[in-house]
């Protein structure tokens, strides 16, 4: 049992039941999640008319983009409920901790969003022979790329008036990130040049680092540390940036 | 908890917003609100009252002076008032994909009370607000009134010690804002403090112990509706249809002020037999009323615009 003081002091106060609430409102969407995977489905048809020996590969892009998309769905969720309902008025002004709110939204989020991405996840393991330590390997880089998507997608949803200028934003994130580099087709595919660029951003990294390990293509050593160390900087810079956000714009200056 | 419910003291904000001109929107407001109170701010559109709230309400940084919320400074420390006040937002909404009996159960879970307190407050403040018929319907469904219903439902349920109401009976029909007067009388008399803000002058009237008129981020009247009305210079008002052009003939017997043809006056009641009498005497009716709220809340604020 924690004391007042204490209680006061748990940055994660509140965090389960918020997680709860938001968990129902996204449950009561059903035509938002009947839809969630439009996306990716339309993608993974497109490679499979194109090239069906690359359906592998895409059906773990599928996972990538989609854990990438979960956390976008955190940026429309989070302007949203400040813009137009003021949640954030109502649930900051009291006991709930800022970092409890982006948390619970974004845990809350991909509660609700996660399963069909595991049907996908089996699927994909099945299509590639997927070993123990590719499947684990799996799970940890979607992992960090949903953490990557909800903090980013937290952070700039703080920096909106009207949910209208959001669209542009989330569907800018969604293409540059998710659609344009090799995330559903090979790394080798990408020129060369650009290489680096893809590297560093965390939904085609972590499908470079995967198709690597399930030999569909070739990273050099250098191409995997900058993978590895850009995927593992980012996101946790991010994260603890979004944390360090989220407490600060509680209150407005 | 200790110390006065709030007490602010030459609080000044300054909104300042790159490529537009700085905005002054509290210049210096002190006010107190004792524990136990019912204490509403009125004025104007802009006049400062919903930036006195959030900042209060720990939403918003002051620019300068000082804020104490039960003797815990809410500039600094903000964490520790939080779990004594809630607030109804202005223009705020519930979730549209919880229903009314969802949004305030699961509220009342995230402010940390357990499920059974939680339960028996969700289902008292429902019946309180008259949420009962639709307590499980999505929020989305339901009408404007429906839904700020909803929202002071939320509110009220935590019983928390101070609350905080920007607004809080907008868009209700007028059985609805009873219902609401109702629950805040309750909520006080067990010991809850309450400062709300409205641009209803009869809630005010109805609802507030004491009120603060804000005019341009400074608190020009304080004291109770009464002392308010008294403060126009007499507690009766006499409406003389087509007597705007004798406004001259009137203006010994008090404040008059000409809408169109209408002639209204505020008088003391012990001159109000020799104002009829004139009115009579030059061939025009009167009716005589109480000076409202609004009536003074108009001229305290009109003459403080013509001042200015």
């Amino acid at each position: 049992m924690r004391t007042e003081a204490e209680r006061v002091a748990w940055p994660f106060r509140g965090l389960p039941a918020f997680f709860r609430t938001e968990a129902l409102v996204q449950l009561h969407e059903e035509l938002a999640m009947a839809t969630s995977m439009m996306v990716q489905v339309v993608l993974l048809i497109f490679v499979w008319i194109l090239n069906p020996g690359l359906i592998g590969i895409a059906l773990v892009g599928a996972v990538i983009f989609s854990m990438f998309s979960m956390g976008q769905r955190v940026l429309n969720e989070a302007a949203y409920i400040r813009i137009d309902h003021k949640a954030n008025e109502l649930y900051l002004a009291g006991p709930l901790s800022a970092e409890a709110y982006f948390l619970g939204m974004s845990t809350g989020i991909l509660a609700v969003y996660v399963p069909p991405v595991i049907a996908v996840a089996i699927l994909a393991a099945l299509v590639i022979h997927a070993t123990v330590p590719i499947l684990l390997m799996l799970a940890g880089l979607s992992g960090a790329v949903w953490l990557f998507s909800a903090s980013i997608g937290y952070v700039f949803s703080t920096a909106f008036r009207d949910n209208r200028a959001i669209w542009a934003y989330s569907s800018l994130f969604f293409n540059v990130f998710g659609v344009l580099p090799p995330v559903f087709y090979p790394f080798h595919y990408f020129p060369a040049p650009l290489h680096p660029v893809v590297l560093l951003m965390p939904p085609s990294a972590a499908t470079a680092l995967l198709q690597h390990a399930i030999g569909a293509t070739a990273l050099t050593p250098a191409e995997i540390v900058l993978a590895v160390t850009g995927l593992a900087v980012e996101t946790l810079g991010l994260f603890l940036f979004a944390i360090y956000w989220a407490r600060r714009t509680v209150r407005e200056r | 908890m200790a110390g006065e419910a709030l007490r602010a003291a030459d609080l000044r904000k300054v909104y300042q917003t790159r490529g537009a001109p700085e905005v002054e929107a509290l210049s210096g407001v002190s006010l107190e609100v004792h524990r136990g109170e019912r204490v509403a701010l009125l004025g104007r559109n802009g006049a400062g009252k919903t930036t006195f709230l959030r900042i209060a309400s720990t939403l918003l940084r002051p620019t300068s002076g000082k804020i104490e919320v039960f003797g815990y400074d809410v500039d600094r420390e903000p964490d520790r008032v939080r779990p004594y006040i809630a607030v109804v937002p202005q223009e705020g909404k519930p979730f549209f994909h919880l229903s009314p009996r969802e949004q305030v159960y699961t509220y009342l879970r995230a402010r940390g009370l357990s499920r059974e307190t939680a339960q028996t407050r969700t289902e008292e403040s429902l019946r309180r607000m008259g949420l009962t018929d639709f307590a499980d319907r999505l929020s989305i469904t339901l009408s404007g009134g429906q839904r700020q219903r909803t929202m002071v439902a939320t509110v009220i349920a935590t019983e928390a010690p101070l609350l905080f109401l920007d607004e809080p009976t907008i868009g209700m029909d007028p059985f609805a804002r009873r219902g609401v007067w109702d629950s805040l009388r309750e909520l006080t008399a067990r010991g809850s403090t309450i400062l709300l803000t409205t641009h209803y002058l009869d809630e005010a009237d109805a609802l507030s112990q004491r009120l603060y008129i804000v005019e341009r981020g400074r608190i020009l009247v304080t004291g109770t509706a009464e002392e308010l009305k008294r403060s126009v210079g007499g507690t009766l008002k006499v409406t003389i249809p087509n007597g705007g052009r004798e406004a001259e003939r009137f203006r010994t017997f008090g404040s008059c002020v000409s809408e169109g043809e209408t002639l209204s006056v505020i008088v003391a009641p012990e001159r109000l037999g020799e104002l009829m009498a004139l009115a009579v005497r030059i061939g025009l009716t009167a009716t005589v009323g109480p000076v409202t709220l609004e009536e003074a809340f108009l001229r305290v604020v009109g003459r403080s615009i013509n001042e200015d």
